[in-house]
């Protein structure tokens, strides 16, 4: 992928979708971090694995818009919940969202690798913003 | 305002003595995680990367969330967590979650805490560092002296 090809993914949405925070999810996800059951709330783990699933693509394909695949051994770089509301158990969530970074670096011991970032927002049926997510993968770039 | 929770404090740490390879494989269909370092030993292995699965990352970060719900009185009390995933935790590790409050502010009448939070596998390195936004209205004394919560965790500096 060349840096103009790079540059050009910054913008492009996702087709979006929805995700429901099923109560047995719930239960489950709480079991397998180790978390208490009985909360009021959901999880606040759901912003991450409701946004991405939610967003109307697998991660196969967007390593695909990002010039890579599995193979390539891509790696989250960061992420970060901004929590509007408690996400709450039973609800049904839009899930919207966009590519907002892609960034080529150099480094001394990794080589040529680039940074892509991207935003998802979960809405209530109400409209209302709950969560807002960004998350980044690390692609390396052997052949760039 | 008036908190019972001040800058420097240290949360108290959320440990879990060993981390389940099951659990990796409950938490891979939630995720539509199609990796199998997370549930094949034979693919780890043959990656040159060990004997024991790969924790999914965002596990790792769940045991901060845990920590600052803990800490804070309930996961609602979350408002923002960066993190940046530093490192592997693998299937039988023994990892804790540890933070410090940096900062202490006023926003609308609540009291939202800044703290700067870490995972790391004991006796190996960090696998995830970050920084969380936290409402700790309710660890606040509106007389201004500390509470039992926030007294424990300022005897553990």
């Amino acid at each position: 992928m060349t840096e103009k090809e790079l540059a050009a993914v910054v913008g492009r949405t996702f087709p979006g979708g929805e995700y429901t925070v099923e109560p047995y999810v719930d239960w489950l996800v709480r079991d397998v971090v180790d978390a208490d059951q009985g909360e009021h709330v959901a999880h606040p783990l759901f912003a991450f694995i409701g946004s991405l699933r939610g967003k109307g693509m697998s991660l196969d394909e967007l390593f695909e818009i990002c010039g890579a695949t599995a193979a390539d051994g891509p790696m989250f770089g960061e992420h970060e919940t901004e929590v509007i509301e408690p996400l709450r158990v039973g609800e049904t969530y839009a899930v919207a969202g966009r590519f907002v970074s892609a960034e080529r670096k150099h480094g001394r011991t990794a080589g040529t690798f680039d940074v892509v970032g991207f935003e998802l927002t979960m809405t209530d049926r109400s409209g209302k913003a709950a969560v807002r997510v960004f998350n980044s993968f690390v692609f390396p770039r052997r052949a760039a | 305002m008036s908190t019972a929770v001040r800058v420097g404090d240290r949360l108290p740490e959320w440990d879990l003595p060993r981390v389940s390879r099951e659990k990796m494989k409950t938490l891979a269909p939630i995720l539509a995680d199609p990796n199998p370092i997370h549930w094949d030993v034979d693919v780890v292995r043959g990656l040159g990367m060990g004997e024991r699965p790969v924790n999914q990352g965002p596990s790792n970060m769940a045991y901060v969330m845990n920590m600052l719900a803990a800490w804070s009185g309930g996961h609602d009390r979350l408002r923002r967590l960066r993190v940046r995933f530093a490192g592997n935790v693998l299937g039988d590790d023994h990892v804790v979650a540890r933070g410090v409050v940096s900062a202490v502010r006023d926003e609308g009448g609540r009291t939202v805490a800044t703290c700067d939070v870490e995972l790391v596998v004991v006796d190996g390195a960090v696998a995830l560092t970050g920084t969380a936004d936290v409402d700790v209205t309710d660890l606040s004394d509106p007389a201004g002296s500390p509470s039992p919560t926030t007294s424990t965790t300022t005897e553990e500096r």
